[in-house]
């Protein structure tokens, strides 16, 4: 019976099968469809990093700030991007010294499910986003901010006030936070630092930072309780734990010599630098000043970036840190809402009709498609599928480029080989140099990468605001022979071979085979390839096994500091073990000098020390290129390569144009 | 009774199969060079000793495989380190039935064309039909599946216009990656039905059935075709577990959101619990695929003995 049967029933399975299969949810097109590139990380404002991760940020949430075009087109007939009180705020004032600034938000500001929009959610999503636990990469942003660094990175001293955590935190969840008790601090009592701990500043506040999480420390705070009128002081001593046993102090315990009795220490959560004492202050549901430990330039910039933007409490504190970003649940209070989630395939964002400027966004639905594909995005572009594309294939730019939807624009970006200055013989100043003259980069450009890319004598690519830069020499091969015969290797004779490291592209290795073809024949150095997949790449860029390695850098925001803070001694992307102390000191004051054309001076000082060392051999400024149907506009191309989706709008033929960008003020 | 033991035997082999790949693939995966919290920007000391506790990577790594294989046991795989908005289970679950629906269709056009042309082969062998469609087959079977792909979509997506280029949503673009990825089994399949075909063909009942007077068509689609599928019914097992591995390429050019491109990006991000989750999925389909096929051999033939 069954045998007879079985080809039948394994049809009708498969019938039933397809009938399933043919029956799930389809989806139609949005109105506005662009590939994102890689899937987002998270929709958690400050858990992600990236601009994939940006746009679907700045398209649900909004900042204190909103980066939009305007001012006056530049050379390029390029309107500038600025942070303007646009967003959240609309209005902010800065004090004299620069110091202080006073944002007001605007009174209609709504979060998609009806709360208003007030300076404490601000002051609360900071505190989140500073909160050590957190871990956001982006926390350094905020250090800025009076007290901000010393809240993030437990960096206590008796006698400041601090919060105090309690144990009793329900869930595992980052958020809610346990019962908070606000004291001061009166003892701290650290381990022995390890013998052979430099005593640098740096690697001190990472000692403490370490202990602090891993329980190995002792906090004893002072609480001034009011009971009736009297005060009552109490002290209790606190050590930190995250499973509630206090196993890690013991040995601590035993060395301590000082008058407290430490017969009952309390588990807690965290001992902090208590959170009323960083500078961000709200002073009514409107108003919120914050207080900066110098003038910086660039805070506004740093207002309108996305992991500073707000999230609800409500939704944070019901659904955990995981949880709250799922549709069903999010709050957001930028101009779109997520409708729908489907995991490394597409966002829908819908228009929110709570925005306060909705009447100004046109797009009703948006389609984020994450297409890991280059070419399968292209072809989804050239197909209609799609109104934007933000990868167009490297391979194909030279033929891309003569197109009229090609948009592509000088960006803050550089592609650059990093070199190990430990391995030798790169070691030597004057190898480097001599490496570093023998690439004709203008042939890579032109022949090679062929997208309109300009060649890179510098490494902070040119167009920040007020930065000269560095003005580094085209090749040279005779200078170069002569360097290297100084180094003691006329004619490369004696010097070793030379590894590339690229991560596997092919368009990283057409670039790595044209410089080891450069320093074969300009040098006579034997030069060899390796390619290892992202992961395996990072890791040894990392632990420093490679000698020269393709690296690329794309900037935060306009201005030097996002490309030279970076090879500082011993900066976790520094990776390259150069370390010079002129170099660190004048980053270091261009945090805190307030005038713009000194803090420019030290950007230059400190670029003309990274180019002459020869620690990075800059190859080409990358060029921001996006596929942009016709009857998309509010798309502009600019520097930092951000274009704010609630500003585009599609007009298509036969229908009124407008091309207006300036937005009037409500 | 016999079948009950058997599926037993088979559950039991199941799980220690599932602990070995899982042991396996935790070493492996952490020998590799990379870890999850590798990016292309250097975590600061303190935001990655914070993520490392998150994750309870700070463990030593035999209390990190305990706690791994507990919760695994749990049918808890955690959460995805790369797609920190979801957990493992919700990715899968998300996954799995679109890849489940990109092998369903390309089995079922495999099945159809495949049938078809077979028994149009046998039925005019040596004919311009039997010539043509066993090059095809073989041309099906030969050519991988990536390259069939891009031939697919500059003929059927530029030149003809007929189906989206990508993307996962509509039926229409489920078309073109299901044809891909049948093709090869198709290939098999015809050839498979043909050789079938003609050796029922040959049989003295066929011949008894002419004879009755029923027209070519009764006797092939009643009396021919049942015999003659029975290989087709047991190649089906090994062909899932070929569809199901032949979707990761496809998924990748065709965009589609299947297990096979969260299997890939995990291993490529290191997503280490997403990679575990995908493996053991894959590894629990192919063995229930296999035990499958097993049982409909003796169903088919009744003198294979299950043990």
């Amino acid at each position: 019976m069954v045998r007879k049967f079985s080809p039948l029933l394994i049809l009708l399975i498969l019938l039933g099968a397809v009938v399933w299969a043919v029956s799930m949810g389809t989806l139609p097109r949005a109105d506005f469809v662009f590939n994102n590139g890689a899937e987002i990380k998270t929709m958690d404002p400050s858990q992600a990093t990236g601009s994939p991760e940006g746009r679907v940020i700045n398209a649900l949430f909004e900042g204190l700030l909103r980066s939009i075009p305007a001012g006056e087109p530049d050379a390029l007939g390029r309107i500038p991007m600025k942070p303007v009180a646009r967003g959240m705020a609309d209005r902010f004032t800065v004090s004299a010294d620069g110091t202080v600034y006073s944002f007001h938000i605007r009174e209609d500001a709504r979060w998609t499910n009806g709360d208003p929009v007030t300076a404490t959610d601000f002051a609360w999503s900071w505190m989140r986003f500073l909160h050590p636990e957190t871990a956001s990469e982006y926390n350094y942003q905020l250090f800025y901010v009076r007290g901000a660094e010393k809240f993030n990175a437990v960096q206590l001293a008796v006698g400041d006030k601090v919060e105090v955590e309690l144990a009793d935190r329900k869930t595992l969840e980052l958020f809610p936070r346990g019962t908070i008790r606000r004291g001061i601090l009166r003892e701290l009592i650290l381990p022995l630092p390890a013998e052979n701990t430099a005593d640098t500043d740096n690697e001190e506040t990472d000692a403490a930072v370490v202990a602090a999480i891993s329980g190995k420390a002792i906090f004893v705070v002072e609480f001034q309780n009011e009971s009736g009128n009297t005060p009552v002081t109490e002290t209790i001593a606190y050590a930190v734990s995250a499973d509630g046993s206090l196993a890690g102090i013991d040995e601590l315990k035993q060395t301590y010599t000082g008058d407290f009795q430490l017969s009952d220490i309390q588990p807690c959560k965290h001992v902090l630098y208590d959170f009323n004492e960083v500078g961000i202050r709200v002073l009514s549901p409107q108003d919120l000043e914050v207080t900066l430990n110098n003038a910086t330039a660039f805070f506004p910039e740093l207002v309108s970036f996305y992991p500073l933007h707000p999230v609800h409490r409500g939704c944070v504190e019901q659904y955990g840190a995981r949880r709250f970003t799922k549709a069903e649940h999010i709050v957001t209070n930028g101009p779109f809402r997520l409708k729908e989630r489907r995991i490394r395939d597409r966002i829908r964002l819908m228009k929110n009709e709570q925005y306060w400027n909705a009447a100004k966004v046109e797009l009703e639905s948006i389609d984020v498609m994450s297409i890991q594909s280059e070419t399968t995005s292209l072809n989804m572009y050239l197909t209609d599928q799609l109104d934007w594309d933000t990868t167009p294939p490297n391979a194909m730019l030279h033929i891309l480029k003569k197109r009229d939807d090609f948009v592509s624009t000088p960006f803050l970006a550089s592609y650059f080989y990093r070199v190990n200055t430990s391995k030798p013989p790169l070691n030597h100043p004057l190898v480097r140099r001599a490496l570093n003259l023998a690439i004709d980069k203008r042939s890579i450009v032109d022949n090679v990468v062929k997208g309109g890319q300009t060649p890179a004598y510098s490494f902070v690519p040119p167009g920040m605001n007020g930065y000269q830069g560095y003005q580094g020499s085209g090749s040279n091969v005779k200078l170069a022979r002569q360097l290297l015969a100084e180094a003691g290797y006329p004619n490369g004779k004696g010097l070793p071979q030379i590894e590339i490291l690229y991560n596997t592209a092919d368009s990283h290795r057409d670039i790595a085979e044209v410089i080891q073809q450069d320093w074969k024949i300009n040098l006579g150095i034997n030069v060899v390839l390796r390619n290892l997949e992202w992961g395996s790449y990072l890791d040894a860029l990392q632990t420093g096994d490679y000698m020269v390695a393709r690296s690329g850098w794309i900037g935060d925001y306009p201005d030097p500091n996002t490309f030279l803070d970076m090879f500082v001694t011993g900066g976790p992307n520094n990776q390259t073990n150069w370390g010079n102390v002129k170099y660190d000191y004048n980053i270091k004051m261009a945090k805190s000098e307030a005038d713009p054309a000194a803090r420019m001076q030290l950007f230059v000082e400190a670029e003309t020390i990274l180019m002459e060392a020869q620690v990075i051999m800059p190859i080409y400024f990358y060029v921001s290129k996006n596929m942009v149907q016709p009857h998309i506009q509010g798309f502009h191309a600019n520097l930092q390569d951000i274009h704010p989706l609630h500003l585009i709008k599609i007009r298509r033929a036969g229908s009124a144009v407008n091309d207006s960008i300036s937005e009037d003020t409500n | 009774m016999q079948l009950v033991v058997f599926l037993l035997k088979r559950l039991g082999w199941m799980l220690i199969t599932v602990w070995v790949v899982f042991t396996l693939s935790f070493f492996l995966m952490r020998a590799i060079p990379g870890g999850p919290l590798n990016g292309e920007r250097v975590l600061s000391e303190s935001v990655r000793a914070q993520l490392e506790q998150r994750y309870n990577l700070d463990d030593p790594l035999f209390v990190q495989y305990a706690t791994h294989l507990w919760n695994t046991i749990c049918f808890d795989f955690g959460p995805s380190y790369k797609l920190q908005d979801f957990t493992v289970n919700e990715v899968l679950a998300q996954g799995f039935p679109v890849s489940a629906a990109l092998g369903i269709f390309g089995m079922t056009f495999a099945l159809l064309l495949g049938m078809t042309a077979g028994v149009v082969s046998a039925v005019h062998r040596t004919s311009i039909y039997d010539f043509s469609f066993m090059l095809l087959a073989t041309l099906g079977i030969a050519i991988p599946s990536f390259v069939l792909a891009s031939m697919a979509i500059v003929l059927f997506v530029f030149y003809f216009q007929l189906f989206p280029a990508a993307g996962w949503g509509e039926l229409r673009q489920i078309v073109l990656p299901a044809m891909c990825l049948g093709a090869p089994f198709a290939g098999y399949i015809a050839r498979l039905t043909r050789t079938g075909m003609l050796e029922i063909l040959s049989n003295d009942y066929i011949r008894t059935a002419y004879a009755k007077g029923l027209s070519t068509r009764t006797v092939i689609l009643r009396h021919a075709l049942r015999g003659s599928i029975l290989p087709v019914v047991s190649y089906l097992g090994p062909a899932c577990a070929g569809i199901l591995t032949g979707s990761l390429v496809l998924e990748k050019i065709f965009a589609i959101p299947g297990m096979g491109s969260h299997f890939i990006e995990a291993a490529l991000q290191r997503d280490f619990t997403l990679g575990m989750g995908a493996l053991l999925t894959y590894t629990i389909l192919l063995y229930v695929m296999n035990t499958l096929v097993d049982l409909s051999y003796s169903i088919i033939d009744p003198r294979v003995v299950l043990e």
